[in-house]
């Protein structure tokens, strides 16, 4: 009885985590609007000498490293003032490891790139 | 209504106070008493759903016209018009290592025949001609050189005020002169918000703004005197301005006007205050009379439009709905994120009567507004009366830049207007940096 209870309860707790993931799917596309769009904007298309455009990004299809380290660390990942555009980035270091891998893979496989896909095991080596 | 009233009692005083030929008497008399009875014709601008011309992509209000005065110039950031009849633009990247341009019409068709670069090894935003000289500024020097007969400039240029930190975000110093012996220097504040961290989501506002101090204001110096260091040597003359790209005298009213961008991402910072509607439009693009001594506010207090007041910013403590009594009232709030960034005021009176004392302001147009399209890629006129007052409701001047509407990301506007400047014969000169770079000429040719 106490254990069918129990069961139901984490069975409830179940469905319930289940909807709100149905709400809000933790897929790269939605984290990258989330958090990125505002700035890169929803295509990708940047902002001419402000934000850097997402299309066929040298850094996108670099190792994976590079585009990690950017959302991690932002434009001090190379240097603020060194990119050529007038905006910096702030990190997203308050991301987990897999919403960051979720959004490299967004950035790497989206946009006229084919860097390829992120996982969250790629990131954490490169935490500081 | 008063200006017609003084209009005639001076016309009238020149009457008595003469002793004129009695057909001129009555000629005069005559003009008295039409400029008397005939209202001004209305101020209405052109319509947001006007066609652009097919030649030149832009819209314009009836009775004006436009050509393309130069094509594939560079990156065109602001403009000046000398009396030697020469068109300068100063240019955001180098094109072939230089960073600014000359443009001349010699048979007056609207349309520049000859260019010649200069600058260089320089990039820069400002442009000007003061007292026999062209001023320009790259991002950490205001410089200047006797202006030629035509053409570029020769030598190397004086440096008149120099030692502003090398920024990247609000880094470019535009300029302006008043009727005194004065430069004025835009000193852009390289933050959002003035928040600790820099655009981080839940970062605190500092405060006092260490920032005020070096930035975010407008520096004054002599434009004739070499060498000026902006901390030394700079006078502060206004602050609270988060970037003034948009800055101009009107010799009308004598005195400075400042258009300031507003901060970014109120939604992304603030969810739980502002929705994206809500973040698209605010907060305003501030237009201020700015005097000695003015305080616009930032980055304690914003101006909401819709409201018509001054709140307080959610880094210090601001919810949305909280006044602040931080920061003098604009003389206008124009929607969010439309980018002030150049403004002109007219010295000659080739243009029509309701168009001659206002300001000009360009927007270059918005990024901040995603989700929702973006705007504001025009030309408006704002109209001023002889004390530099606001008479009446702004109108858009110039439109139709950007390209087909909506505009959803910042990339797919085909032009984004920028610089403006009078020429000696008062037709209107536009510039924009995107698609290659532009200049076009719009001249006034009645109905």
């Amino acid at each position: 009885m106490k254990a069918n209870k129990l069961l139901g309860a984490v069975l409830m707790g179940a469905a319930f985590s289940a909807s709100v993931a149905a709400l809000e799917p933790q897929t790269g596309k939605a984290l990258y609007e989330a958090n990125c769009a505002v700035c890169h904007q929803f295509d990708g298309g940047g902002v001419p000498f402000m934000q850097p455009e997402l299309f066929g990004s040298k850094r996108a299809n670099a190792p994976k490293g590079a585009v990690i380290d950017i959302i991690l660390f932002g434009s001090a990942a190379e240097g603020a003032g060194q990119s050529g555009f007038t905006n910096e980035m702030p990190g997203f270091d308050f991301l987990t490891n897999k919403e960051i891998a979720l959004i490299a893979t967004y950035v790497r496989t989206n946009f006229e790139n084919n860097g390829g896909a992120v996982v969250a095991d790629d990131v954490q080596p490169r935490r500081k | 209504m008063n200006s017609k009233i003084f209009g005639v009692s001076v016309l009238t005083l020149v009457l008595v106070g003469c002793s004129a030929p009695e057909e001129a008497q009555e000629a005069a008399h005559q003009e008295a008493t039409e400029e008397a009875t005939v209202a001004p014709a209305p101020l209405v601008g052109v319509a947001d759903d006007a066609a652009v011309d097919a030649v030149t992509g832009i819209s314009l209000p009836s009775g004006f016209k436009a050509t393309v005065f130069a094509d594939d110039i560079g990156s065109a950031r602001h403009l000046t018009a000398a009396s030697n009849g020469w068109v300068y633009a100063a240019l955001f990247r180098p094109k072939d290592g230089m960073g600014a341009v000359a443009l001349y019409d010699p048979d007056g068709d609207g349309v520049a025949d000859e260019r010649q670069y200069f600058a260089a090894g320089m990039q820069g935003t400002g442009m000007g001609v003061y007292d026999g000289h062209l001023y320009y500024s790259t991002d950490t020097e205001v410089m200047r050189w006797p202006l030629p007969e035509g053409g570029a400039p020769v030598g190397d240029a004086v440096v008149i005020a120099q030692g502003f930190n090398e920024e990247t975000q609000h880094a470019s110093k535009n300029i302006a002169f008043d009727g005194a012996g004065n430069l004025y220097v835009n000193v852009g504040a390289p933050s959002n918000a003035s928040m600790t961290e820099m655009r981080t989501k839940g970062s605190p506002g500092m405060r006092p703004c260490p920032i005020l101090e070096q930035y975010g204001g407008t520096w004054r110096f002599d434009a004739s005197k070499p060498g000026q260091d902006q901390m030394k040597d700079g006078y502060h003359y206004a602050t609270g301005i988060r970037n003034g790209m948009s800055m101009a005298w009107n010799t009308h009213a004598d005195s400075l006007y400042v258009a300031m961008h507003g901060r970014d991402q109120l939604a992304s910072f603030f969810p739980d205050m502002f929705t994206n509607e809500q973040s698209a439009e605010l907060p305003s693009e501030e237009f201020h009379k700015v005097s000695d001594g003015s305080d616009l506010g930032w980055p304690y207090s914003y101006f909401d439009h819709s409201k018509g007041t001054r709140m307080v910013m959610p880094e210090y403590g601001g919810d949305g709905n909280m006044v602040s009594d931080e920061g003098q009232m604009p003389l206008v709030g124009f929607p969010g994120h439309w980018a002030p960034n150049g403004m002109m005021f007219l010295k000659g009176d080739a243009m029509p009567a309701q168009y001659r004392k206002g300001a000009y302001i360009a927007f270059h147009g918005s990024w901040n507004r995603a989700p929702q399209p973006q705007q504001g890629y025009r030309v408006v006129y704002v109209p001023l009366d002889d004390a530099g007052n606001v008479s009446g409701d702004w109108v858009t001047f110039a439109n139709g830049f950007a390209g087909p509407d909506p505009v959803m990301s910042p990339r797919d506007a085909v032009h984004r207007p920028l610089g403006l400047a009078e020429g000696p014969d008062g037709a209107i000169y536009i510039g924009s940096l995107a698609s290659g770079g532009r200049v076009w000429k719009v001249t006034y040719e009645g109905e």
